[in-house]
C-alpha cells in the first residue's frame, strides 16, 4: 500500500526514513531525492546502492541514514543486486516461506550517473530486459563527483571536468549528454520518468507511481552538485529551478515505452545561457571563442522540447 | 642538468609517460589513481596525443590495447579493483604480445576495500592477474624520483619484451607531494626503447614467427603489413591454431622471454655492506625502513635495507645471497605477507621477523625499530 498523504501532525511527528545526519556536501540534492522516495511509502524497502557519493556518505560506521534493508555492492551492480534480491523474494513467497507474505516489499536501486550511464549500463539493461519488479533511480549529477569530478557520459557538452578540462586546446566536454530516459523506454520498461528535486510534488507522484508499477522502472533524477557544478551551497533549488525552467531538464514520463506525458511546462522559459551562467563549470563558455557552444546547446534543447511535445501530442 | 619539480607521484607518472613518448591514455577514474588520468588529459593533447576516458575499466584497457596495436605507446591506470576488472584483457595483452603499461596505485582490498588508504596487497595479483600461464613484469618505485624513472623503464620494457608491464604505486606514493629531482629530458630521450619493426616484403611477414624466448615483431597498423591478432593460441601469421606443437612452443616462448631476460631485475641496497640485520621492504614503506635503519645504527645496531624495485620477476639470485649472508632478516610490507611467501620460497627458510599491516595505515619507522630490537 502506498500511503497517499500524511496530515501535518503526522508529518511533524513521524521520523524520516532517511536520516539527515549524513556526510553529503551541504547543498547536495541527493538527500532530497532519496528522502522523498523513502518518505512516500510505508512499504518495506530493500535498497541496493552502487558505489558513489550517496553510498560513501550515508553509511559511515557506526552510523547509517537508512531505515531500510540496504545493500552496498560494486560500482556497476546496483541493478543486479536488486534483481537477485527480488528474484529470491518471489521464490520464497511462492514457496510460502515468508513470515508475513502479505506485507508489501519494494525493491529500489540507487546509482549515480557514472554507475548508471557508464560502468553499470550493461547490468541495468539486463535487469530491465529480464523484467524484475524494481525501481532504479539514477542520481544524475552529470559527473563522477565521488572520485574527483571526472566526466561521465551524462556530462553535458561544454562542461569543464577534471578529465575534460577547458583551456587553450579545448572548451571542455565535447559530447552531448546520453539520453538515458529514451534508452530505458526503448527497453519497453513499463514506466520511466525524469524528476527534479525542486518540483518535489511531481517527484513524489512519480515515485508512488513507480513503486505501484509491476516490473522495472527507471527514474532519472536531476541532482545539482554544488561541488562539481560550482555554485554556492544555498542555491541548489534555484539552480534546479533554472534547470527545469530552461528545459535543459524537461520533466516528463513515458509509459510502456511509448505513451509520453510532459508533467511540467514552465510559464516563463529561461534561456539556457542563464542556466549555464550561474555554474562555474560553464564559466569558460562565455569567452568569445566558445560562445558557439551555448548557441548549439540552446538549439539542442529547443529541438528536444519540440520532439517531446510532438511525441506527447501524437502519443508515440 | 637535472630538473627539480614539485609534484605528487601520480603526476610524475603522467609526466614521465608523456616525456618518454606515450601518446595515448585510455582509462577509467579510480581512486587513488585518478590524478594520472587528470594530468594526462591535460598533457597529452598538448603534444598531439590522445586521452580517452572510457565507460568502464574493461573499456579503459581495451582502447589502450587498440591504440598500442596501431604503433603508439599506450598506458592505462587504475587501482586494484580496476585490475580485477581488466584482468581478461591483461591476459589478452600477454598472449597477443601487444605492449602496454598498466599502472596500479594500490589501495586497501579486497573488493571496494579502503579506497583512500594505502596498501601493498596487489603484489600477488600483479604476478598472476589473469588465468592461464603468465609471466609478469612488475616494477615498484619507492620514491617520487622513481615514480618518474620507473615509468620510463616500464615503457622501455613493454616495448622491448612486447608484453604488459605493471607499475605498482601505492596510495602514499601516488598522493605524496614533494620535490623530485628528475633526469634531464635529453637523457630520458636517449634511453627510450622502441619496438622492433619488420621492414621486408609484406608477403613474407610472419609476426609471431619468433625464435625461442624472443618476442613477436608486431608492425604498427596502417603500414601495409597484414596480420591477425587473436586471444586464441595462434601460429606464425597470427591465425588461430590448436596444433599441439605450436601451442607448446608459443607458451614456452611467452613465459621464457621474461624468465630468461637478464636486464629486468633492479634493486637498491641501503647500508647493507656491513650490516648484521637486513630489512626487506619495497614501495612507500621502504622510505620508513630507511629511517629505521638510520635510527638503529645510531643506537649501535648495524641494520641495512634491501629494496627490490623489480618485484616480478623477483631478484632470485640476490635474495638467495641475502638469505645466506644474514641470520637476522626482517620483512615488512602492507599486506598479510604476499612477498614474504616469495622470500620464503627463494631463501628456503622461514625464520624471519615480520611486520605486516593491512588496515590501510602505513608502518612507522619506530615500529620497525622495535621489531628489529626484538630480534636482537
Amino acid at each position: 500500500m502506498s500511503k497517499i498523504i500524511k496530515n501535518l501532525k503526522q508529518f511533524s511527528t513521524s521520523n524520516d526514513r532517511f536520516e539527515g545526519a549524513h556526510l553529503l556536501c551541504p547543498g547536495c540534492a541527493h538527500s532530497i531525492i532519496v528522502r522523498e522516495l523513502l518518505n512516500c511509502t510505508d512499504d518495506n524497502l530493500v535498497i541496493a546502492n552502487a558505489t558513489g557519493c550517496l553510498e560513501v556518505c550515508t553509511a559511515v560506521y557506526p552510523h547509517t541514514s537508512w531505515d531500510a534493508s540496504w545493500i552496498h555492492i560494486g560500482f556497476e551492480n546496483a541493478a543486479t543486486a536488486a534483481s537477485g534480491a527480488e528474484a529470491m523474494y518471489k521464490t520464497l513467497k511462492r514457496k510460502g516461506r515468508l513470515k508475513d507474505p502479505n506485507k508489501p516489499v519494494k525493491f529500489v536501486a540507487f546509482g549515480g550517473d557514472g554507475a548508471t550511464y557508464d560502468i553499470g549500463f550493461q547490468f541495468l539493461s539486463g535487469a530491465v530486459e529480464r523484467g524484475h519488479d524494481f525501481t532504479y533511480i539514477c542520481l544524475d549529477n552529470e559527473v563522477y563527483a565521488n572520485t574527483g569530478g571526472q566526466r561521465s557520459s551524462s556530462t553535458p557538452r561544454g562542461a569543464s571536468t577534471t578529465t575534460t578540462p577547458a583551456g587553450r586546446v579545448s572548451y571542455g566536454n565535447k559530447k552531448y549528454k546520453k539520453d538515458m530516459v529514451a534508452i530505458m523506454a526503448a527497453h519497453g520498461a513499463p514506466y520511466v520518468a525524469q524528476v527534479a528535486p525542486n518540483k518535489w510534488k511531481d517527484m513524489v507522484k512519480k515515485y508512488q507511481k513507480a513503486l505501484a508499477t509491476k516490473g522495472p522502472v527507471y527514474i532519472n533524477a536531476m541532482s545539482a552538485c554544488t561541488t562539481e557544478w560550482k555554485f554556492p551551497a544555498d542555491k541548489t533549488i534555484d539552480i534546479s529551478d533554472m534547470g527545469t525552467d530552461s528545459l535543459v531538464f524537461p520533466l516528463y514520463e513515458i509509459e510502456n515505452g511509448t505513451k509520453l506525458t510532459i508533467t511540467y511546462r514552465p510559464k516563463n522559459i529561461v534561456p539556457v545561457r542563464d542556466y549555464l551562467g550561474v555554474q562555474g563549470r560553464f564559466k569558460h563558455l562565455f569567452k568569445k571563442e566558445n560562445e558557439h557552444v551555448i548557441e548549439e546547446m540552446q538549439k539542442a534543447v529547443n529541438e528536444k522540447w519540440e520532439l517531446l511535445q510532438r511525441r506527447e501530442e501524437v502519443g508515440v | 642538468m637535472a630538473r627539480e619539480v614539485i609534484s605528487n607521484g601520480n603526476g610524475l607518472v603522467a609526466k614521465a609517460a608523456v616525456e618518454c613518448g606515450c601518446r595515448f591514455f585510455g582509462g577509467y577514474p579510480l581512486t587513488p589513481s585518478s590524478e594520472i588520468a587528470h594530468d594526462t588529459s591535460v598533457l597529452l593533447p598538448q603534444v598531439g596525443g590522445h586521452f580517452i576516458q572510457m565507460e568502464d575499466e574493461i573499456g579503459g584497457i581495451s582502447v589502450a590495447l587498440g591504440a598500442s596495436m596501431s604503433g603508439v605507446k599506450a598506458m592505462t591506470a587504475t587501482s586494484g579493483p580496476g585490475i580485477s576488472l581488466k584482468s581478461e584483457q591483461i591476459g589478452f595483452s600477454f598472449i597477443t604480445e601487444v605492449p602496454l603499461v598498466i599502472v596500479n596505485v594500490m589501495r586497501g582490498g579486497p573488493s571496494t576495500g579502503l579506497p583512500t588508504r594505502v596498501s601493498q596487497a596487489d603484489i600477488g595479483q600483479a604476478k598472476h592477474p589473469s588465468h592461464g600461464d603468465f609471466a609478469s613484469i612488475t616494477l615498484c618505485p619507492g620514491s617520487l624520483e622513481e615514480c618518474y624513472t620507473e615509468t620510463v623503464r616500464a615503457f622501455n620494457l613493454a616495448e622491448e619484451y612486447m608484453t604488459p608491464v605493471f607499475l605498482l604505486l601505492d596510495e602514499t606514493l601516488g598522493h605524496m607531494v614533494g620535490k623530485a629531482v628528475l633526469p634531464d629530458l635529453e637523457e630520458v630521450e636517449k634511453s627510450i626503447v622502441n619496438r622492433k619493426e619488420y621492414t621486408g616484403d609484406p608477403k613474407d611477414y610472419r609476426p609471431y614467427d619468433a625464435a625461442p624466448n624472443t618476442p613477436a615483431v608486431l608492425n604498427p597498423f596502417f603500414k601495409g603489413y597484414h596480420y591477425h591478432i587473436t586471444g586464441l593460441h595462434h601460429g606464425p601469421t597470427g591465425f588461430p591454431t590448436e596444433d599441439g606443437k605450436i601451442c607448446e612452443y608459443n607458451i614456452e616462448r611467452l613465459v621464457g622471454k621474461i624468465k630468461h631476460a637478464d636486464d629486468l631485475v633492479e634493486y637498491e641496497e641501503f647500508m647493507l655492506d656491513d650490516a648484521e640485520v637486513c630489512i626487506i621492504a619495497y614501495g612507500s614503506i621502504s622510505r620508513g625502513a630507511k629511517e629505521a635503519v638510520v635510527k638503529l645504527r645510531k643506537e649501535g645496531i648495524k641494520a641495512g635495507l634491501f629494496r627490490p624495485t623489480t618485484i616480478w620477476p623477483s631478484p632470485v639470485q640476490k635474495l638467495k645471497e641475502i638469505g645466506e649472508k644474514f641470520d637476522k632478516i626482517m620483512v615488512t610490507e602492507l599486506n598479510m605477507g604476499q612477498y614474504l611467501e616469495e622470500i620464503q620460497r627463494v631463501m628456503r627458510r622461514d625464520d624471519f621477523a615480520t611486520l605486516h599491516k593491512a588496515n590501510g595505515r602505513p608502518i612507522a619507522p619506530v615500529e620497525m625499530v622495535a621489531k628489529v630490537k626484538e630480534m636482537m
